[in-house]
């Protein structure tokens, strides 16, 4: 399904000369994978669905725009779902709550399914596992959920302030030890 | 703010990748996007870098009531998504000539049409009481089983089980118990579960609860989805 990236790109390049057939295509190859997405970061299938029917519409409107030189055309259509995703669920309360995490969110990080993406998802790993629990958690819990930073601190139980900190030192860490 | 940083500026691009900033926040980062190449490409970077965890996220085939609305709303003509499948693909390549590329092509055209069973849909997503979802109910083809599953690893020591339950008219229906580790999953027949209900999965003593019915705290639940 999206281990088929010269397809997508073909698609997508279709789709921006107004192809409705191509785009047809492109929704059937590549909805599931982006509803899933939208489902794990949203909880809630209506959410998702909206932010779903919005996604492609961005993507009818905005396929011109996707270079094939600056990444797969997945890459693409899974960064615009998750903007639409997050735009959704940040127009509404939600969570209120705090939780205790018990578990380990590495062990929620599933392997992607794309064999080239593979190999990113193990120095991803690595990298994460170098930071330290609280933070790590932050991230991957912000990344996963969607969750701000608001939540992040109700959930870690430490200052909003603290959360902040954490995120920050822990994407620079982060982006020097992916670009290493 | 110093938005010339390049300290500043990648911070804010990553801060935006992962999803944290405010929705104003966000909104006034967009504005910053749009006549922005360099940082386009510090956010195209981060997502690359974030991006093999959704390249993992668990294939769900959404109501086809979402197409139905992007067509609409984009007056598209009706290009039948059905026909635009595996098939629509192949004739689409036919009638591609991409002759430099023809090696390559001929790789994908393979990986296109390979017939793939269509995605699961969903019936329903059982959240515990933080909104969290814990367990993903999908059903493959019509009259299929109903396959439950956990979307993630759940602490729960041997004295205990996780029992799943259909509930119509607030009455429970004991489906069976559920093993709470990824890979595993607990298929359903579909006439149990109600379509105007609620599954649920109660904490039980091992072996699942003696009396028939709850005895543990609800743990998840989740209304079943309507189906098209």
């Amino acid at each position: 399904m999206t281990d088929s990236p010269l397809l997508l790109q073909e698609l997508l390049r279709k789709t921006a000369a107004g192809d409705a057939a191509a785009f047809a295509t492109l929704y059937k190859q590549t909805a599931g994978k982006l509803f899933g997405v939208a489902i794990r970061i949203a909880g809630r299938g209506e959410v998702a669905e909206d932010a779903l029917q919005e996604c492609f519409v961005l993507v009818w409107q905005r396929a011109a725009d996707y270079d094939p030189t600056r990444g797969a055309a997945m890459s693409w259509l899974i960064a615009i779902m998750r903007n639409c995703t997050l735009d959704r669920l940040r127009r509404r309360a939600r969570r209120p709550e705090g939780y205790a995490a018990a578990e380990s969110t590495l062990s929620r990080l599933v392997a992607p399914d794309t064999a080239s993406k593979g190999a990113e998802m193990r120095a991803l790993k690595h990298c994460l596992g170098e930071l330290e629990e609280q933070p790590r958690e932050a991230v991957v819990l912000a990344y996963l959920y969607g969750l701000t930073r608001e939540e992040l601190a109700e959930r870690l139980a430490v200052p909003v302030g603290t959360v902040k900190s954490w995120i920050r030192r822990s994407l620079e860490r982060l982006r020097r030890c992916l670009d290493r | 703010m110093n938005y010339d940083s390049p300290e500043l500026r990648e911070q804010l691009a990553a801060e935006y990748v992962l999803g944290t900033m405010p929705l104003l926040v966000r909104r006034r980062f967009e504005r910053l996007l749009a006549d922005d190449p360099e940082l386009r490409r510090a956010v195209e970077d981060w997502n690359a870098r974030f991006d093999p965890i959704d390249y993992g996220a668990t294939v769900l085939e959404p109501p086809a009531r979402v197409w139905r609305a992007v067509e609409r709303e984009l007056a598209l003509p009706r290009a039948s998504a059905a026909q635009a499948g595996w098939l629509g693909s192949l004739a689409f390549w036919r009638g591609a000539t991409l002759a430099a590329a023809a090696l390559a092509a001929a790789a994908v055209v393979y990986v296109g049409v390979r017939p793939t069973p269509a995605p699961p849909s969903v019936v329903a997503i059982l959240s515990d009481d933080k909104g969290e979802p814990g367990w993903i109910a999908t059903r493959s083809g019509r009259g299929g089983d109903v396959d439950i599953a956990p979307i993630r690893q759940v602490a729960l020591d041997a004295t205990h089980a996780f029992e799943l339950w259909a509930i119509a008219d607030g009455k429970p229906h004991a489906l069976g118990l559920l093993t709470p580790e990824p890979g595993h999953s607990l298929a359903v027949q579909a006439a149990l579960v109600p379509e105007h209900g609620v599954l649920a999965v109660s904490l039980e003593p091992a072996g699942g609860s003696p009396t028939g019915l709850p005895t543990g705290p609800v743990e998840y639940k989740g209304a079943v989805l309507q189906r098209e």
